[in-house]
């Protein structure tokens, strides 16, 4: 029964998706206002069906109903009823039906959003993002039917979820915000399509596309930083990032969508790479169906991958499809897309944004080659490679400094880059600032040209971002007049949130630098009494205790934590062993402070009761994410309309009404 | 029609695209056994009876090794089926089980609720399973009649490979040596 009302909600969105994108096909091309309504409402029909396929997923797993094949495969009645709550998306088919739920609401949140101020390519746009849905409700009804009826007899009870999801409650809010980005990422693609078959690119498509490319792009931020730092706090190894080919499948289109927001910025200001921006979004859309495929297809290895299944190649297929859409289309319309002519120097603003979108464009390229590598050479030659830190490290990290290097010098050039003595000028006067990072590393003990290199960057990079991000508080003050600066940041709170994010950027490239670069650690196997010393630390070890727990066996030592004489706190890092599964899964104690964390993880338990116990002090981890924070809040600054949009909106006026002439540029 | 920006969004999409195809002809997580092709390392072990079973002593007969443990889920999946390959080629096939660092007591209170296939065997120290590099539960060896491992399965074992190896076991005939 639950499984015939799933199975009718998934149809049902098959069905809208399918109409949808018929019809707003057509209604594009004859730019039918009727046309465009129905394509809106079934655009909501879609969204309801996801939403009630959702609704009935979750009612079965709370009601424990392992009649619907998920539930037996994740569900079980131990599970707490947190856990149960995100078993939706724990497992493959559960994610995809998830998947669809964000595609839904993406999409009825474009349909409503965008009703006005973007008619002239809303059917297409509409028209793709149901077609992606179409592909996605497929698969829901097909390969991976999560409401598929257990074959009899159904079980009494079921495994419950995969033990590494029930560990922390990071696994609640990590793969929601990697989906939000993920998913996100297909309504600037559509706009771009729609722009493509439109044969023209105005200010009615830039404003609401870059503003659909931020939103994803400030998800997937929050993603990876909630899959670091859950990396942090559950894994046990002390770091937060490996380069493990589903990261990196969630970098990839992070990287392009970046590169799009910068480029939109250089198309807003002055009418040039227009095509460019379209190209970038179309990556980062395709990079974003790469990653799916990859931590869905089981092709490569990784905590991550989900288990091979059939779903695998029909995700290539639709990748595939994809690519060869994009390709096509691209070649032939691109043509249309005019950018006003240009003659700019490279020591220019726009020099400068060029120059950043190669770097992201060469980041991502480096990644994607090292995350496949591995397939290419297990197909070519038939060996098993992985693609380690190092490699990643030593290409990354110098892009990286470049990109750190561009945000400081970037904005202090001048647009047009016209007068060189101007240009000196603009350069030469963050040098103190730059002098003083590098002088605080050399205090603190960097040594190492990395750290030093980074150092330097960020300080002229925080002058720079101040100075730009407080002008118009300076220019206020100047003209003495009317608002507080507060209100005067907040005439553009876009150019404002810009520089709030690089702010962000700057405190977590630090924050990387120095936490990578001294990290130490500490391992012994201690009796009760016994303690080890690490970095200022006194860690003793008062014995380990047995908790029995529903669902998991749970050995958790107890260690003093004492430093200069006085008591810090008591640290329980555990060990958790799930019935169901092969090895024991650590769960690392941590301290953190403002300064540093102190990272202790319970190697072993032995039967004599002692324990090897493994201490890990690394300075400035806490600012990675304080940092990515920030980027986030300035990207919510973004999302403030401007003083000038505001008014726009105020007096109902809607630039761009009228059909224009197709192949018009702007 | 640009031809420049069709054939490098071909020159860039079409190798990708094949190398991920290709990716589908290996499983990432197998790890290839060089024992395949080798002789079957020899042991002498105990099963929960205390009854020792030599491994030499089988040859002329074929032989499905698994390596079990009771907390792995695989395990219990595949248990069926074992039970049914042993009755089906009682006598022609021997299927013994080597304990995957588990508790003999859990293992003998396993085997009395959900019944036998064949020897539960003691390997103290994990010994024979280093030598047969197993990774963890369950994996499967499947030995011919002179002693040489021919097929190896990670997790669980299904029905369709069950009968393809047992087939092929049975179909050798032992060399005269034997």
């Amino acid at each position: 029964m639950t499984s015939a009302l799933g199975q009718g909600f998934v149809l049902l969105g098959l069905i809208a998706a399918g109409f949808g994108t018929a019809f707003g096909y057509i209604a594009g091309v004859r730019r039918s206002a009727a046309g465009l309504r129905l394509t809106r409402r079934l655009a909501l029909l879609f969204a309801v069906a996801m939403v009630g396929a959702c609704a009935v997923m979750w009612y079965a797993l709370l009601s424990h109903d392992f009649s619907v094949s998920y539930v037996a495969q994740v569900g079980s009645l131990a599970t707490p009823l947190h856990i149960t709550i995100f078993s939706l998306w724990s497992s493959l088919e559960g994610s995809i039906l998830f998947w669809g739920l964000i595609l839904g609401l993406y999409i009825a949140a474009a349909a409503i959003f965008q009703r006005r101020g973007h008619e002239d390519y809303l059917a297409y746009t509409l028209a793709t993002l149901l077609g992606i849905g179409a592909f996605f409700t497929f698969l829901i009804a097909s390969v991976a039917d999560p409401f598929a009826p257990t074959p009899p007899p159904v079980p009494v009870d079921g495994p419950g979820p995969n033990p590494l999801l029930q560990n922390h409650l990071l696994m609640a809010v990590h793969p929601p915000m990697l989906y939000l980005g993920y998913v996100g990422m297909s309504v600037p693609f559509a706009m771009a399509v729609a722009a493509l078959l439109r044969g023209q690119l105005g200010a009615t498509w830039l404003r609401p596309m870059r503003r659909w490319l931020l939103v994803p792009t400030s998800f997937l931020t929050a993603g990876i930083m909630l899959g670091g730092w859950w990396s942090y706090e559950v894994l046990g190894w002390g770091g937060y990032w490996a380069w493990d080919p589903v990261e990196n499948a969630s970098f990839l289109p992070w990287l392009t969508g970046i590169a799009a927001l910068h480029s939109g910025v250089v198309q807003q200001r002055r009418g040039t790479l227009k095509a460019w921006t379209v190209i970038l979004i179309m990556i980062t859309f395709l990079l974003t169906i790469l990653g799916t495929f990859l931590t869905r297809s089981g092709v490569v290895n990784s905590v991550h991958s989900f288990t091979q299944s059939p779903i695998g190649p029909v995700f290539l297929g639709f990748l595939a499809l994809c690519a060869a859409a994009v390709v096509v289309l691209l070649a032939l319309r691109i043509d249309t897309l005019v950018s006003e002519p240009s003659n700019e120097r490279l020591v220019s603003r726009e020099g400068a944004f060029l120059l950043n979108n190669l770097l992201f464009v060469s980041l991502m390229f480096t990644v994607l080659v090292g995350t496949i590598y591995p397939i290419v050479a297990e197909s070519l030659r038939g060996v098993k490679v992985s693609v380690g830190e190092p490699y990643f490290n030593r290409m990354a990290v110098p892009l990286f400094a470049g990109l750190l290097m561009l945000m400081g010098v970037g904005p202090a050039l001048p647009w047009g880059g016209s007068d060189p003595k101007l240009v000196r000028r603009a350069l030469l006067r963050p040098l103190p600032a730059a002098a003083v990072g590098l002088a605080l590393a050399l205090l603190f003990g960097g040594r190492s040209a990395p750290v030093l290199i980074v150092s330097a960057f960020a300080g002229f990079a925080l002058w720079v971002t101040a100075d730009q991000g407080l002008r118009p508080v300076r220019a206020r003050r100047r003209r003495e007049g009317g608002k507080g600066p507060l209100a005067s940041l907040l005439v553009a709170p876009d150019r404002l949130g810009a520089y709030v994010v690089h702010f962000g950027v700057v405190v977590t490239f630090v924050a990387i630098a120095v936490s990578s670069t001294f990290q130490r650690e500490a391992e012994a196997t201690l009796r009760a009494g016994e303690t080890l010393r690490l970095g200022g630390y006194e860690m003793t070890f008062r014995g380990a205790e047995l908790v029995q727990e529903p669902h998991l066996d749970r050995h958790q030592a107890e260690v003093e934590v004492s430093s200069n004489g006085r008591s810090r706190g008591v640290l329980y890092p555990s060990l958790n062993i799930y019935p169901n599964q092969r090895e024991p899964i650590g769960t690392p104690a941590v301290r953190t402070t403002a300064g540093h964390d102190l990272y202790l993880t319970l190697m072993n338990v032995g039967g004599d009761g002692s324990i090897g116990l493994r201490a890990i002090r690394t300075p400035l981890v806490a600012w990675i994410w304080i940092g990515v924070v920030i980027m986030v809040a300035g990207t919510a600054l973004c999302l403030i309309p401007t003083a000038a949009e505001r008014r726009a909106a105020a007096a109902d006026t809607v630039p761009d009404l009228a059909p224009s002439p197709a192949g018009g540029g702007r | 029609m640009n031809r420049k920006v069709l054939l490098i969004g071909l020159g860039i999409c079409l190798p990708v695209l094949l190398v991920l195809g290709f990716g589908f002809r290996h499983d990432p997580q197998i790890v290839e056994s060089p024992l395949i092709g080798q002789p079957a390392p020899s042991f002498r072990l105990a099963d929960l009876d205390g009854n020792i079973v030599d491994l030499e002593e089988l040859r002329g007969t074929p032989v499905v090794i698994n390596f079990w443990a009771t907390y792995c889920v695989p395990c219990w999946v595949e248990h069926p089926l074992l039970m049914e390959g042993a009755r089906r080629w009682q006598g022609d096939i021997h299927f013994l089980g080597v304990i995957f660092q588990d508790d003999p007591n859990l293992i003998a209170q396993f085997n009395a609720e959900n019944g036998t296939w064949g020897p539960s065997l003691i390997d103290e120290g994990g010994r024979v399973a280093i030598a047969y590099g197993v990774y963890g539960p369950p994996e499967t060896f499947f030995i011919d009649r002179d002693g040489t491992i021919v097929d190896k399965a990670i997790g669980a074992v299904t029905p369709e490979q069950l009968l393809d190896v047992a087939n092929r076991l049975l179909a050798s005939p032992a060399e005269a040596t034997g």
